[in-house]
């Protein structure tokens, strides 16, 4: 065939079944997906008790999947409806709700190079104000150490700064590679960072009602590191399948993934 | 029929990551009422086609579209997609994707409810699109309880009930069994002569779109290459072959015979004229059978599967086998028929010790299956499921030829040199690197065989391996299967597709309601018509073209299995019948 002899047209999704440009079924699938895993305990809570639902490690996936809007509300609405089915990963319902929303919304940010390449301002700025509450309660209000601060809290000041760095544009470029192991690393440390946002916006919530002591912040300086590389290992391993399947397949991609 | 429905004036639409246009400068009109078909090899654009009746490409693919697309007097781009569900009912290949609800009133109700139409008005369409698709008194039932006919029927009533203007059914027979796919066609049928409905439907099932369509549109590479009544383009062999798309029996026959000079008039595409055109022909040749017609050969080996008194009961209490007794032998190639339900998967299922039997026994190589485990069957017997995709899950293709073999614990150099074999034996060796799920459909059915072949079983399983797939795409798996045979494997297919295997199989199990109502030679097989029929199984036209000309000729004609045999009986003879 030469060229089309038809007129060309605008191809427009008319209806409005879709939310930033991710359709709705995407959305749907997604955030049955983060319900899903909420049944799976993978570590337990210090202080506040409970466990930890898998499905922390797949709230960043859902938002380079569908964006950080429709990200969070798959996010969010996944974290909802877990909370009431699985309550024994449920912790303090509305944080996690929260947590789970945040966690897509920064990953959604995560981006390089587009109209909304500044709004990982807005989840950094929550992130970076979060952490000053959250550490500074805890050696200015409570009495705990620097030491056990630093070490307690590695985890999510280390991935807070990833997030606020450059690294984080250097992470969604790595998940929108074509090398399957580069994607999974930016899967990894992906994950990390923009997990880490989410963490310590939810730690200071908790903490102010908690306050737990510093004997917990030392035990958690052991076991943080550890739940950040399981988290960042889930992420990695269901990101990696997930992105690979949906690249071969060539299911319509929405408008703000980044894979 | 005068009001048009469906007009597309030069419609080209190319897909966000495709390089090329799946449709290319289509112009077609169709009219209320018809009953239109759609033929093409995959790939053609069939099933984009039908999408865009509903607004679906483009609107939910994006990419590139040019012309316009009329549905009803809309045009199709200018309307969201809910609006077009309205006007437009779909029905795709596979039912299970379909259905989604809990009980079959639910199902029809869902469309419904999320077009917003009253409670009260929902419930007086819900008897009445059963009662379309003869699925009254299913309404509490679960979806997953019916059969796989009426579960296309079921979502045939799901898009009925919207009341369109249009249905579409894109390949609706293709999943289903002979008893499902008739069910489907004499539905769809009846709504369009009882209805008035329009109908589009694509489809490889030849002899029914014959049968059923008023005209046929042949898609080629994208491109609307013939648009006519049945008679028109399913006549035109040579055409359909170069398009890798498979002729009636009927027509093949009559085309054959007029290539050895033989007048036949038109060639007929209907069983019906078929039998007319043929008393015609027969009265102006000679019939004789010819001399070269293959045997099938007789195996005396040793049994590599050997089954006494196979009994099997679920745990609900459905008997699925009721002592069944073979011998299948080294070098056999041997077709399972029967329709759902009939065994045939239960059967299987026991040779791979993935069922243990109630009572009686399974033998692979002499051994017990029940002291045999998984993994040491695996080594002696491959198994293609239907769909080569539920068993791919590696990176590449490479891993996924040699994932078993390191399961199995194989040395390092051992597992490389089989992945390489099997590789070469399927022609995959410039792949190796590929994710299996980038390439086309029969490639991924050849990863799954080398994976299997890189084991070296003494027998290979084909379980469906031509459903859903095109002519080309099942010839494509069948040749392989005929070379891995002259490799000297076991070859054991399980298929309803008996038009395909003449060229094939050597040996028929005919399996009915848990016990084998027949073991013989394929044309013992073939030609037990009643019995066949008796399963719900459609014998091949040629077979019965062949019976026919038997009686009319009052001869024992040896037992004719394809248009090519039943073809080569005919010498014409200008002064009519000579001795």
């Amino acid at each position: 065939m030469g060229t089309p002899s038809g007129e060309e047209r605008e191809v427009k999704f008319l209806g409005g079944a879709s939310i930033d440009g991710a359709p709705v079924a995407y959305i749907v699938v997604l955030a049955a997906v983060v319900t899903a895993l909420s049944f799976i305990p993978f570590s337990i809570v210090m202080a506040t008790g409970g466990s930890f639902p898998m499905a922390q490690g797949v709230y960043q996936l859902v938002g380079w999947v569908l964006g950080p809007i429709a990200g969070a509300v798959a996010s969010g609405i996944g974290a909802l409806l877990g909370v009431f089915i699985a309550p024994q990963t449920a912790g303090v319902a509305p944080v996690t709700v929260y947590g789970a929303a945040l966690a897509a919304f920064a990953a959604g940010t995560m981006v390089h190079g587009s109209v909304r390449s500044k709004w990982w301002i807005i989840p950094g700025v929550i992130g970076v104000g979060s952490i000053l509450f959250f550490f500074g309660r805890a050696l200015l209000v409570n009495g705990v150490s620097l030491k056990a601060v630093i070490l307690g809290g590695g985890g999510q000041w280390f991935g807070v700064l990833l997030f606020v760095l450059p690294t984080r544009t250097i992470f969604s470029r790595w998940i929108a590679s074509k090398n399957i192991g580069t994607v999974a690393a930016g899967l990894f440390l992906g994950t990390w960072a923009s997990h880490a946002i989410a963490h310590v916006a939810q730690s200071s919530i908790t903490y102010y009602m908690y306050n737990w002591p510093e004997e917990v912040w030392m035990l958690l300086a052991g076991i943080v590191p550890v739940e950040y590389v399981a988290r960042c290992l889930i992420g990695a391993v269901i990101g990696t399948g997930v992105i690979a399947g949906l690249r071969a397949i060539g299911l319509v991609k929405p408008t703000y993934a980044i894979y | 029929m005068s009001e048009i429905i469906v007009a597309l004036e030069k419609v080209s639409y190319k897909y966000p990551r495709s390089l090329d246009f799946v449709l290319k400068n289509i112009d077609l009109t169709i009219q209320k009422g018809e009953f239109f078909g759609v033929i093409g090899p995959t790939g053609a654009g069939k099933t984009t086609l039908c999408l865009t009746m509903n607004a679906v490409v483009p609107q939910f693919y994006g990419g590139r579209f040019f012309g316009h697309v009329f549905v009803a007097g809309l045009d199709t781009l200018d309307y969201p997609i809910s609006l077009l569900a309205n006007r437009v009912g779909a029905v795709f290949d596979d039912p299970e994707t379909q259905l989604i609800a809990t009980s079959v009133e639910n199902e029809i109700a869902f469309a419904l409810e999320n077009l917003l139409v009253p409670r009260e008005e929902i419930l007086k369409r819900i008897p009445h699109a059963l009662a379309a698709v003869r699925l009254e008194g299913t309404e509490k039932k679960h979806p997953a309880e019916l059969s796989g006919g009426q579960k296309q029927r079921l979502a045939i009533a799901a898009a009925l009930a919207v009341q369109p203007d249009l249905l579409v059914l894109d390949e609706p027979t293709s999943q289903l069994d002979p008893v499902g796919s008739q069910e489907v066609f004499a539905t769809v049928r009846e709504l369009n002569k009882e209805l008035g409905m329009t109908i589009i439907m694509s489809s490889h099932a030849a002899e029914e779109m014959a049968e059923y369509c008023d005209r046929v549109a042949l898609l080629s590479n994208g491109e609307l290459a013939a648009v006519g009544k049945p008679e028109e383009i399913y006549s035109q062999i040579e055409r359909l072959l170069a398009n890798d798309l498979r002729p009636p029996q009927v027509a093949s026959t009559f085309y054959l015979i007029q290539q050895t000079g033989i007048p036949t008039g038109a060639i007929p595409v209907r069983m019906e004229e078929g039998s007319r055109y043929l008393k015609e022909v027969e009265e102006v040749c000679t019939i004789y059978p010819p001399k070269d017609i293959r045997q099938a050969r007789v195996h005396t080996s040793e049994p590599v599967l050997s089954i006494k008194d196979l009994k099997h009961v679920y745990p609900d209490g459905t008997e699925a086998l009721h002592g069944v007794s073979m011998d299948i032998r080294e070098g056999e190639y041997v077709l399972i028929i029967g329709q759902n339900g009939a065994g045939k998967s239960t059967l299987v299922k026991h040779f791979l010790n993935l069922l243990k039997p109630t009572s009686g026994s399974v033998k692979v190589g002499g051994v017990e299956t029940a002291n045999l485990t998984v993994s040491q069957l695996a080594r002696r017997i491959g198994y293609v499921a239907q769909n080569p995709d539920n068993q791919i899950f590696n990176a590449t293709v490479g891993e996924e030829v040699a994932f078993a073999l390191k399961a199995l614990k194989y040395p390092p150099e051992e597992v490389e040199s089989r992945t390489l074999e099997g590789l070469a034996a399927m022609g995959l060796s410039n792949v190796r690197e590929i994710h299996p799920l980038a390439l086309p459909k029969g490639d991924r059915a050849r990863v799954v065989i080398a994976a299997i072949l890189a084991m070296k079983p003494e027998m290979i399983i084909f379980d469906e391996p031509t459903t859903g797939q095109d002519y080309r795409g099942a010839k494509y798996i069948l040749e392989i299967s005929r070379q891995l045979h002259e490799m000297g494997k076991t070859i054991v297919v399980i298929t309803h597709h008996l038009y395909l295997m003449p060229d094939y199989a050597e040996r028929v199990l005919v399996m009915g309601k848990g016990t084998l109502l027949m073991d013989a030679p394929i044309r013992e097989a073939y030609h037990a018509v009643e019995l066949l029929q008796s399963t719900y199984l459609m014998p091949p036209q040629a077979v019965l073209l062949a019976q026919e000309l038997g009686n009319l000729t009052n001869q024992s004609l040896p037992k004719l299995l394809t248009p090519e045999e039943l073809a080569s009986c005919f010498h014409y003879s200008h002064n009519g019948r000579t001795p």
